[in-house]
């Protein structure tokens, strides 16, 4: 019985020391880092593990992770870099958007880390300021603006259908319903405010049925009556860039369809890379 | 970054002004003067002391600044060992301050001062760097910023009025560069196996990629990756990893847009530039202003030079921007903004194989590049996207190869790249109507297995100056026919590059090439003097891929008192000879070579010395030239020492029945190489005496990452074959079997 004690004592020992003995100048630290399930687990330690260097343990309940490091090698910042790269958020990194994006479905852990472009602020100081000021042409531009917000939600939306991102189609076009509905009529000019008052309803319509599917082709259906409405909003409307409206014959079951783009290079949100380079640019929006 | 030296900023502003009598108005001419202390240092960058060269004290040089209409004076102190010099690179000047040594002026010799002085008479981003040696590579680059005027006209409110960051872009390699560069001629492939692309059989095979292998062997390519040199270390600034938070005291904040004008320093690296707050935005290129252009990524080349501005979106949020080398290895980002940092996807690895692929369907068994009827240019086709995982999927491409798109990257991925064709100027760019045109043409040639590179097949000491007249368009058209890109530099002037803008031909100082392409470029001949026009990727200019472009009726150039000895010095460079050695020490003997090479002529020795003389001694000397732009045949004259015991009545035989009995032989002997598909070297030689032997050898096949094979075989019966095992870039383990020496292991040693 003592005999198996001891045994015990020194298999215990030596599990220890071997452990420890991997990482010299071994520090330990423990971080909070974003995530879910036990594949999240797998893919952070696999992303921050290095042999004989890093050595990561993190926690799917505690969301915490105990980093053993050696400190001569490498430092906390490097290891949570690589976390960050594999997808994981951590109170010094965010993930990049399309690597978060391509996670598992069960690892889609909440983002509380990441703050959202707040435009909304920046642009009321704007306003402000120069509301003062009360020319013509600034008011114009003030305007110009609020309709921006659409446009750029609208870019956005094509952006992710280029993608063949049914998700982030459906997650910019709520944004898009968003910015819509925040357009004050009242401070559009003349011609902005007929065309708006003409396909408002319709813009609301169709974003509402893109952000309410995950299904790509039943988006891009919708996708062919926005992008028409839009271009009759964006013709009236006086912008800082040009816009260019593309075409291709093909989309819409061989009957065509455009879209708008800020880009005068074809890519294509009906086909995404089955046929990005399909169609032409034949109208350039000033 | 921790510098040995103390670091010391010297920098002097002197105003003088200079009042003209007989003029109303006061003109005040602004003398800017900054003194430069160039001095050996060591450095701690990537785990090792190291040495490096810094001025002031700094890694970069520092930033010098000045405003269009200074006038510029740089007094540089060369307290180095040896001689320096400095470029000012994208810059207008007279001749004699361009800083390339042995052509504008003398090299500055240790512990002298040579004072550069020229009117600043052009704007934009662009830097300076050491054009001696290798100096380069170790820390002899820095930014050179000239502001506009404020009331300039073509200042652009939102453009240059924005906060500013100046960004020279470096690499780092423990390596001392002399190394590299022999390294490189030798073919030594210790650099890819650092880099994981080695591209063995093995691997090949795994991949299901050994006809492809097989293949590009068959061409008699080696394996390819988009760069030669590996680099411990990529920095921005002199550090892989810095933030920046505010610009001359303003905190950055959301909303914020910041301009970086940056510039490629690297002696041998493209980067990648991406952005981690959305898409960039491109206004200016090699120093000139360009009408604004959104993409979401660009690859800046060797030695130019791009402004773009970025947006940061929000709050509380630092965004990186991050420089990746071409082949994606290594990188080096900045932090823009406070707060939270968010990181930008790291590029993925490259499909080596798909590249090989690519190679395979572009190389003709004659070693010229079919471009399969594309007509290139511009870097709009890219070829490399067949390797890039992000535009062509993780997988085998599924373009099919008739598609007109399968090299475009922008038609094909669902991010825009920057390409030539989409910068255009914002002003007239057109040359003078009624000047006479000169039309040159070059094309860019190369060999890898031998790390030759040319203009023409001919390298800078084996051409002649190329003429040109005052008041002529030049116009220069380039087709690069070797299968690496060159970032091309002209000095002195700008050129516009036709790129289908028309009138608004966007003006550069470098144009990159890639393999296949033909670019044309145009400018008007304003400014006499020998300027060069040279491949900017160090190593490929140090082996001699350059001309001179040469006034004629030229003013002699005061600073080049002696024009026969600086032209001969000029030319050393590319008539250096490189060395390499190798032994194995084995247990059934020792054999081994040593070679001397340069652009075409090889001396080279290869001895065998077994335990004793029944195993015998030889040693065999061979001097030879290699012909053709290939390089694939070499005549040679060589000298064969041989000493073997042998027994009574004993002779050898070859496989013509000619016989030879005795124990010493010494015989002069002539013969040729010539390299075989599959990389084999067949060698015919005729001894004096009448012998005649054939032979066939490979060397270095690579079976895996690290395990190489080699044969040999001949008309003398004699035959080997052998294993090494490679442990680091000077040792390998080796095992061979040998018709005189039988079976033996070793330890090989090489240089
Ligand atoms: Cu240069
Ligand atoms: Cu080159």
């Amino acid at each position: 019985m003592k005999s198996i004690k001891l045994l015990m004592a020194m298999a215990l020992m030596l599990s220890i020391s071997t452990c420890f003995a991997e990482i010299k100048n071994a520090k330990v630290e423990t971080v909070h880092i974003y995530g879910n399930c036990s594949i999240c687990k797998k893919t952070i330690e696999s992303a921050a593990n290095v042999k004989d260097i890093v050595q990561v343990e993190w926690n799917k309940d505690t969301k915490m992770a105990i980093l053993t490091y050696d400190e001569k090698k490498t430092n906390q910042d490097e290891i949570l870099k690589r976390i960050g790269l594999a997808g994981y958020d951590s109170d010094k990194f965010l993930a990049p958007d399309n690597v978060y994006a391509k996670l598992e479905p069960c690892c889609q852990y909440e983002r509380t880390g990441k703050i959202v472009a707040k435009i909304e602020d920046v642009k009321t100081v704007i306003l402000t300021v120069e509301e003062k000021v009360v020319t013509p042409i600034l008011t114009i531009k003030i305007q110009g603006e609020q309709l921006k917000e659409v446009f750029d939600s609208y870019f956005a939306v094509k952006d992710a259908l280029v993608k063949t991102d049914g998700n982030l189609a459906a997650t910019k076009a709520a944004s898009l319903l968003n910015s819509i509905n925040a357009v004050k009529m009242e401070s559009l000019t003349k011609d902005e405010h007929a065309e708006w008052m003409k396909v408002m309803k319709d813009l609301v319509f169709d974003a509402e049925h893109i952000s309410e599917t995950k299904d790509a082709g039943h988006q891009r259906d919708h996708f062919t009556y926005l992008s028409k409405n839009m271009y009759s909003v964006m013709k009236v409307s006086k912008q800082e860039t040009p816009t260019y409206y593309q075409f291709c014959p093909m989309a819409n079951k061989g009957k065509g369809a455009n879209w708008l783009s800020k880009e005068n290079i074809v890519k294509n949100p009906y086909y995404g890379s089955k046929m990005m380079g399909c169609g032409k640019t034949v109208e350039t929006i000033n | 970054m921790r510098l040995k030296s103390f670091i010391v900023f010297f920098k002097t502003k002197a105003i003088i002004t200079v009042f003209f009598l007989f003029s109303t108005t006061v003109f005040a001419q602004k003398v800017v003067r900054y003194d430069l202390y160039v001095k050996d240092t060591l450095v701690h960058f990537a785990g090792k002391e190291k040495r490096a060269i810094a001025v002031n004290g700094q890694i970069p040089m520092p930033t010098l600044t000045f405003t269009e209409g200074d006038t510029a004076e740089i007094h540089v102190h060369n307290q180095l060992k040896e001689e320096t010099s400095l470029h000012w690179h994208g810059l207008f000047l007279p001749n004699k301050e361009d800083g390339v040594p042995n052509l504008t002026q003398m090299p500055i010799r240790p512990n002298t001062t040579h004072i550069y002085r020229f009117p600043i008479i052009q704007n934009g981003t662009h830097w300076y760097h050491s054009h001696s040696g290798l100096q380069e590579q170790i820390g002899m680059y820095g930014n050179f910023v000239m502001l506009k005027r404020p009331n300039d006209p073509s200042f652009r409110k939102g453009i240059d009025d924005l906060p500013t960051l100046p960004i020279v872009l470096s690499e780092w390699t423990n390596l001392k560069p002399e190394n590299i560069h022999r390294m490189l001629h030798n073919a030594n492939d210790y650099p890819a196996l650092k880099k994981n692309s080695v591209q063995s059989y093995g691997e090949a095979i795994s991949a299901g990629h050994f006809k492809t292998k097989l293949l590009n062997e068959w061409k008699r390519m080696l394996a390819m990756d988009v760069s030669d040199v590996y680099y411990e270390k990529i920095f921005m600034n002199g550090k892989p990893s810095s933030e920046l938070k505010s610009i001359s005291g303003n905190e950055l904040k959301g909303g914020d847009k910041v301009r970086l004008r940056i510039s490629n320093g690297g002696a041998s690296s493209y980067f990648w530039l991406t952005y981690a707050g959305g898409k960039i935005t491109v206004v200016a290129n090699d120093g000139n202003d360009v009408e604004p252009v959104e993409v979401d990524r660009l690859i800046i080349a060797v030695s130019e030079t791009y402004d773009i501005i970025v947006n940061i979106p929000a709050d509380k949020t630092a965004y990186e921007f991050l420089a990746t080398t071409e082949d994606r290895t290594n990188s080096a980002s900045i932090y823009i903004g406070i707060g939270i940092k968010q990181l930008k996807s790291s590029l993925p690895r490259l499909k080596y194989f798909e590249g090989m692929k690519m190679m395979n369907d572009m190389m003709k068994m004659n070693g010229e590049l079919d471009d399969m009827g594309m007509a290139m240019s511009l870097n709009q086709m890219d070829m490399n996207v067949v390797m890039y995982p992000e535009i062509t999927g993780d997988a085998k491409p599924k373009q099919d190869d008739n598609d007109p798109n399968r090299y475009n990257a922008n038609a094909l991925g669902d991010i825009v790249t920057l390409n030539y064709a989409m910068l255009k100027s914002p002003t007239i760019t057109a040359l003078p109507k009624e000047a006479p045109v000169k039309e040159l043409y070059f094309k860019l040639s190369g060999n890898m297995n031998r790390y030759v590179w040319s203009l023409d097949n001919k390298v800078v000491s084996e051409a002649d100056k190329i003429l040109i007249k005052k008041g002529e368009n030049i116009r220069i058209i380039l087709y690069n026919g070797s299968m690496m890109r060159h970032p091309m530099h002209l000095h002195g002037h700008d050129f516009r590059l036709l790129n289908g803008q028309g009138q608004n031909a966007p003006l550069k100082n470098i144009v990159d090439v890639m393999p296949m392409e033909t670019d044309t470029l145009e400018f008007n001949a304003n400014i006499e003097g020998d300027w060069f026009f040279h491949c900017h990727i160090l190593y490929h200019m140090m082996s001699g891929m350059g001309r001179v472009l040469s006034y004629e009726n030229q003013m002699p150039n005061p600073l080049i008192p002696n024009p026969k000895l600086a032209q001969r010095k000029l030319f050393a460079d590319d008539r250096k000879f490189h060395f390499m050695a190798e032994n194995d020490f084995a247990t059934n003997g020792n054999d081994g070579m040593a070679m001397l090479q340069n652009t075409r002529w090889s001396i080279g020795s290869e001895w065998r010395i077994g335990h004793h003389v029944f195993h015998g001694y030889e040693i065999e000397t061979h001097i030879g030239r290699y012909i053709g732009r290939m390089q694939w045949l070499m005549p040679f004259v060589g000298f064969d020492w041989r000493y073997r015991k042998f027994g009574i009545d004993e002779q050898e035989t070859n496989l013509f029945g000619q016989s030879n009995s005795k124990d010493l032989r010494s015989l002069f002997t002539v013969g040729v190489n010539y390299t075989l598909p599959l990389l084999i070297i067949g060698q015919a030689e005729i001894y004096q005496d009448g012998n005649i032997r054939f032979q066939l050898i490979r060397e270095d096949i690579p079976i895996t990452k690290r395990l190489r094979m080699s044969f040999m075989l001949n008309t003398d019966k004699e035959y080997m074959a052998g294993f090494r095992y490679i442990v680091n870039k000077n040792m390998g383990i080796t095992s061979h079997y040998d018709s005189d020496m039988g079976f033996g292991a070793g330890i090989t040693f090489s240089y």
